[in-house]
């Protein structure tokens, strides 16, 4: 290597140096700045089920946000044939879908039904603090703890239940998602669904029949019987398609509850036009797969072209066709030969 | 007090002797070994709700409209008709075990009776002990099964589920039940644990310092137990006196 070269390599090594430099002091400002912008008013969070999604917000200042939670534990149907002792937040699994935008100040009530059987918290990702919460909430059936945070971070994050077992926790069911909008806002698109994924382990295979326990032997060895969207085989398929119309472009805010498997999360007959990687800032395009891991997130978007029903999967494909991670978008309108024919 | 209520009264409670043992306790630090535990003595079940309205007879200061709120909580006695009268809506629940009360309604029941609450480590001791009138595969297996249940409508009558060797009854599976020392160990709600000393009692995925790690069943009391405060009434949880 003659010395120019060195030189070369001397400078530009100096200037990736600065870059990170430079990188990290515009993190560090925007949390602080989101640290002390100003809050103006309150507003109570509009809470939803999935596949629904609340509105976009629209506000362009923070606010202080109120989030009522509830703990409820719930026998449901796992499938037709199987009911499954289920530790929700709020009723359903996933969880209820809380937004807010980055720079609230979100405060949080989480309220344990007095019928429940056992303690349960919660934690947030998108808290930086304490156990994202959980070091503040341990509530017995019948109580309540309410704690703040400022949403610093934009993005999509997991909450999940921490309290121990808390593999138990999350295998029951104790997970949702919380979007945190960046104060530029996002897009505007057609169509926003919530999905989320989460694997279950039964005394009983898969759809066996009744009412069927937790089975800790199988969720340590990570031998779900069921992956699931939605918590639920057929949640979202057939009638309960999510509908969507040619030339729309569909959102969806696609979560991973774990407990244990990573998912290869694919569309099959589309192309994830934008992939908002892990649920953060990062944009991928023209994307086929994309990996969630167990408490992590992701945001897909896709322009839908042509009409049919459009199949959600867990491309680590078995559990599609056997553990029942399926859920399915029902495109409906033209067709469009340009893009989409058979030859005959 | 209707005759009923009068009637259903159970006047001697049997107690039973619970030999030296050692708790190994669930959480293992650097300094915890197994603890000894002294011979006592445990209720054979837990206390009813005819039991608890022998004592709030006696202790007016204990009846809910009466009791000072520092020491139960607005769901002290809820489901209860009135100050002395457990009602008749409830007479299928007279022997049942009393619930919604507080530590400190426990506490003093059980000193009005000469007795007192057990510790942690004497009721993990009692509670560990084999059924000996079921068949089950395993002890952690059935409380997980009783967990997994939604509560009943109706709170069974004690005895109904199974005696152990203690010839004690119902030690799981019904209720949940106060301890002395119930939030001696768990300071922090972060069952994962963020301080010095937690730390090593749970890790993120559960339990790299728990003494049995399978002891799912162990955890959730740990857990409950840490939730609580002295003022809580629960649904779920009762008590029953050592000495």
């Amino acid at each position: 290597m003659n010395t120019n070269q060195s030189k070369i390599l001397v400078m530009v090594f100096i200037t990736g140096l600065f870059l990170v430099s430079c990188n990290n002091n515009a993190v560090t400002e925007k949390s602080a700045s989101n640290a002390t912008e100003e809050i103006k008013g309150e507003e109570v969070a509009v809470l939803t089920d999935a596949p629904n999604v609340p509105p976009q917000i629209t506000r362009d200042y923070a606010t202080k946000v109120i989030v009522n939670l509830e703990v409820i534990e719930k026998v449901m149907k796992i499938s037709d044939s199987t009911d499954y002792a289920f530790w929700t937040f709020g009723g359903k699994v996933p969880g209820k879908f809380i937004r807010v935008r980055e720079g609230d100040l979100v405060d949080f009530t989480l309220i344990n039904m007095p019928d429940s059987k056992v303690s349960h918290n919660i934690d947030l990702h998108a808290v930086n603090g304490p156990g994202g919460g959980a070091a503040v909430t341990n509530v017995a059936p019948g109580q309540s703890a309410r704690f703040q945070f400022k949403a610093i971070n934009p993005g999509l994050y997991v909450y999940h239940c921490a309290t121990g077992p808390v593999g138990m926790h999350i295998a029951n069911g104790m997970y949702g998602l919380i979007m945190v909008e960046p104060k530029s806002g996002m897009t505007k698109v057609d169509k926003e669904y919530y999905v989320m994924q989460g694997d279950f382990y039964t005394k009983g295979k898969f759809e066996a029949k009744g009412l069927q326990e937790f089975d800790q032997d199988k969720a340590v060895a990570e031998h779900p019987d069921y992956v699931l969207f939605n918590g639920r085989v057929r949640s979202s398929t057939g009638a309960n398609a999510f509908p969507a119309t040619v030339g729309e472009t569909v959102r969806l805010y696609a979560g991973n509850g774990g407990p244990n498997l990573v998912s290869s999360f694919h569309v099959i007959g589309e192309i994830f036009d934008k992939v908002y990687v892990e649920g953060g800032d990062q944009v991928n395009t023209n994307v086929q797969t994309t990996l969630i891991p167990s408490g992590g997130s992701s945001i897909v978007e896709m322009k839908l072209q042509i009409p049919g029903v459009l199949n959600i999967v867990d491309h680590s494909i078995f559990r599609t066709f056997h553990k029942g991670a399926l859920a399915q978008i029902k495109v409906t309108g033209n067709e469009d030969p340009a893009i989409f024919s058979k030859i005959k | 007090m209707s005759f009923a209520q009068r009637n259903a009264v159970i006047v001697a409670k049997k107690m039973h002797h619970i030999p030296m043992g050692y708790y190994k306790p669930f959480f293992v630090t650097k300094n915890n070994k197994p603890l000894k535990v002294t011979a006592f003595k445990m209720d054979e079940f837990a206390v009813t709700n005819v039991e608890f309205l022998e004592f709030v007879i006696a202790n007016p200061a204990w009846r809910k409209t009466k009791v000072n709120k520092l020491f139960a909580d607005t769901n002290y006695l809820r489901y209860w008709e009135h100050d002395i009268v457990i009602g008749k809506k409830n007479k299928n629940i007279y022997n049942s075990p009393v619930v919604d009360v507080s530590w400190f309604a426990a506490q003093a029941y059980c000193k009005w009776k000469n007795k007192r609450l057990p510790t942690v480590a004497e009721w993990e001791l009692a509670g560990n002990a084999k059924p000996k009138n079921i068949k089950i595969n395993s002890l952690t297996e059935y409380i997980l099964g009783w967990y997994k249940k939604p509560n009943l409508f109706v709170l069974p009558n004690v005895k109904t589920t199974y005696q152990n060797e203690f010839g004690l009854y119902d030690m799981h599976g019904l209720i949940w039940e106060w301890t002395f020392n119930f939030n001696s160990f768990i300071s922090n709600g972060d069952s994962r644990g963020n301080t010095q000393d937690e730390q090593k009692a749970f890790c993120a995925a559960g339990s790299i310092n728990v003494a049995d790690r399978t002891d799912y069943a162990g955890f959730l009391r740990f857990s409950y137990r840490g939730s609580l405060k002295g003022n809580y009434c629960i649904a779920n949880l009762g008590f029953r006196c050592a000495k």
